[in-house]
């Protein structure tokens, strides 16, 4: 891997004197990628986008789940754990450790895709 | 004046260390993302710092008491935005080398006039976003202090277009890492001493809501904003000078600014438009706005808001450019969602014992003081000035945090994007857009700060996010399209906005899907931007475009569209 932060420099001489002037950015390119960049993109893609639906399904599974389940059984107000109802701790604790989880597991997998 | 005298503290080190980045400061690209080599620890920090606003500071546990539990749903919907990020943006959108989510509309699609569009709504986002972080920095100095509501508006604005003009986005970055390490401490530390210093009592009570019905003691109550009493057995009250006075029976206007005293067991008087704290489905974990009911479609119609709204946040978005790659942007999403939760799980611990403490926030209008108002209640003398002064520093470092990430952002809308200038030309727009948001901040000390900001959300969640997930993962997006679907989303949630503050009053689901629109403007945007699309043809370079933004190597050629 080449030195990644060298990537970062990116701004010429001339585009530093182009804004000094005032002038708009530099002009737009058509975007090209090599056979072998393109290849490997498309790969990227693919696995990416499977891989990002399932933690997307999850998240809204978490985030609309919760909802209806209060809704459904609200005798989850009368439960109570250490004298607070369950439901206040299933909202206000509950969301926070598991989309952690969710958010780390998903960039695992997500960088796995891109060390292959 | 020991809160003011510390909230001035604040702002000098945000100077100094905004002074701290002036020596590294060259192009408009160094003062935009801080030349692009922050790393991702840092980065979240800053991200977080930058998120951690009035709204989450303040806001989220003043709604607590207001609506009722359900209201932490909002910050549930603040993180999931992160995840949502970390899935569908974070990477792709660093990959893509642009600056701005302008800057992105043209790299992808190569629109100048969809780029000026997108500065237009970074504008409006901006808008929504930091008046009311600049009204709640007026309203909490004068909850604590004597001072004025406009000198503590004044003194931010001019605090931030200061810190801003001189250091740029590189201080930002130190100054916002500084401001979570700040606040997570100034919030958590005050919440253990509160629940450890109110008693088993009122745990037991934060824990077991009963409506607000009585006084239980004498009670002084100093009018925000004008509301509507309803009153239904005549009760006595004195004004501050002693001179006693009779309310009611049946509707009874208060204006703002007036002070009430209620003796102990008067009953308490209804607010039109709300039902009081403790009472009704307060209890339930489920959004309850104002008395419209339909608590699940509420629920659900803040957290699509929230949730689809954080990806869009134009200052957000720009935070992650300040990551050297994409890997590192996605690292900074996934440890962004860890350090929020951590904040988001107190916001309920001062909700709960406001609502046992101070319930009659609620008649008042300030329940957004709630926090700053709680150690007062539970201890007297240096203690509770202590924390009380901690409480007002955090939220200060919040309202600075926030609106430093967001002044930048609209200063860059402008400088960069529409009338595109030099480094001296931003900083002059920095300080000219701060003077105008001021001004716009003077008369909206009536306006509930937790209902524009989360309109900012709405809108991000119309216009960016449709634009960003469908430019990254759909190749078949074209320009029409994107620009189609952008002016759906902004003009449906603007028109929704219009209606809920000058519109007829509404109630039931018409009044939720009016002051929410995301339910259906988020769906409406998306909507639009495939349709369009689909009957259109996209250039032949446009897979090519999308594909770039996945790619994950150091390409062998430089991203186009940007210096």
């Amino acid at each position: 891997m080449p030195n990644r932060t060298r990537r970062v420099a990116v701004t010429s001489p001339q585009t530093r004197l182009a804004h000094s002037r005032g002038r708009a950015r530099g002009r737009w390119r058509v975007p090209r990628l090599d056979p072998g960049n393109a290849e490997r993109a498309a790969a990227l893609y693919h696995a990416q986008r499977a891989q990002g639906l399932v933690g997307l399904a999850l998240t809204t599974a978490l985030l609309l789940g919760l909802p209806l389940v209060f809704t459904a059984w609200p005798e989850l107000d009368g439960v109570r754990l250490l004298g607070v109802p369950l439901s206040w701790l299933m909202l206000a604790v509950l969301p926070y450790p598991v989309m952690a989880l969710l958010a780390h597991w998903q960039l695992r997998r997500a960088e796995r895709v891109e060390r292959r | 004046m020991a809160a003011l005298a510390a909230v001035a503290a604040v702002m000098v080190v945000t100077l100094l260390i905004g002074l701290r980045g002036v020596a590294a400061m060259r192009t408009t690209s160094d003062f935009l993302v801080a030349s692009r080599r922050v790393s991702p620890l840092l980065n979240s920090a800053a991200v977080s710092g930058e998120y951690l606003s009035a709204a989450s500071f303040l806001g989220v546990a003043g709604l607590v008491v207001k609506d009722g539990i359900g209201s932490l749903w909002y910050p549930v919907g603040f993180t999931a935005g992160y995840v949502a990020m970390l899935i569908l943006v974070a990477a792709p959108m660093r990959r893509s080398g642009a600056l701005t989510v302008p800057d992105f509309a043209e790299a992808r699609l190569a629109s100048p006039g969809l780029r000026r569009l997108s500065a237009l709504v970074v504008l409006v986002i901006g808008g929504l976003y930091l008046v009311p972080q600049l009204r709640t920095a007026g309203l909490v100095l004068s909850t604590v202090s004597s001072a004025p509501y406009w000198v503590g508006v004044v003194l931010s604005g001019a605090a931030i277009s200061a810190t801003l003009a001189l250091g740029g986005m590189r201080a930002a970055t130190y100054v916002q890492a500084f401001q979570f390490c700040l606040k997570l401490l100034l919030f958590i530390a005050p919440a253990v001493w509160l629940l450890a210093l109110a008693g088993p009592q009122v745990r037991y009570d934060a824990a077991h809501p009963v409506e607000f019905t009585r006084f239980d003691a004498d009670t002084s109550v100093s009018f925000r904003v004008d509301v509507t009493l309803e009153v239904d057995e005549a009760t006595p009250v004195r004004s501050l000078r002693g001179r006693e006075s009779v309310l009611g029976p049946g509707d009874v206007h208060v204006e703002s600014g007036q002070t009430l005293v209620f003796p102990e067991g008067a009953p308490v008087p209804g607010v039109r438009g709300s039902t009081p704290p403790g009472g009704g489905d307060w209890h339930r974990p489920l959004l309850n706005m104002g008395d419209a009911g339909h608590p699940l479609l509420a629920t659900l119609a803040v957290l699509t808001a929230t949730a689809l709204g954080t990806m869009g946040l134009p200052h957000v978005l720009m935070r992650f450019h300040t990551s050297p790659d994409g890997r590192a942007a996605r690292r900074t999403a996934a440890i962004t969602v860890a350090l929020l939760g951590v904040f988001y799980m107190f916001p309920g611990v001062y909700g709960t014992l406001g609502r046992v403490l101070v319930p009659e926030l609620y008649l008042s209008g300030a329940t957004d003081t709630v926090v700053v108002a709680l150690p007062a209640q539970v201890a007297t003398g240096w203690a509770s000035t202590l924390m009380t002064t901690l409480l007002t520093v955090g939220a200060f470092a919040a309202f600075l945090a926030t609106s430093l990430g967001l002044l930048l952002v609209i200063s860059g809308a402008i400088a960069y994007d529409l009338l595109p200038g030099g480094l001296l030309r931003l900083r002059i727009t920095v300080l000219l857009a701060a003077a105008v948001l001021v001004l716009l901040a003077l008369p909206a000390a009536p306006l509930d700060a937790g209902l524009l900001v989360t309109w900012g959300f709405t809108v991000a969640a119309s216009t960016f996010c449709p634009l960003l997930v469908l430019g990254i993962w759909w190749p078949r997006l074209t320009r029409t399209g994107a620009v189609s679907g952008v002016l759906a989303g902004l003009l449906a949630t603007l028109g929704a906005i219009a209606v809920a503050l000058f519109g007829p009053a509404l109630s039931g689901w018409q009044a939720i899907l009016i002051t929410q629109p995301a339910p259906w403007s988020v769906p409406l945007a998306f909507a639009a931007m495939v349709l369009v699309s689909l009957r259109g043809r996209p250039p032949s370079w446009s897979r090519t475009a999308m594909l770039r933004l996945h790619l994950d190597e150091d390409p062998p050629h430089t991203p186009p569209g940007h210096p």
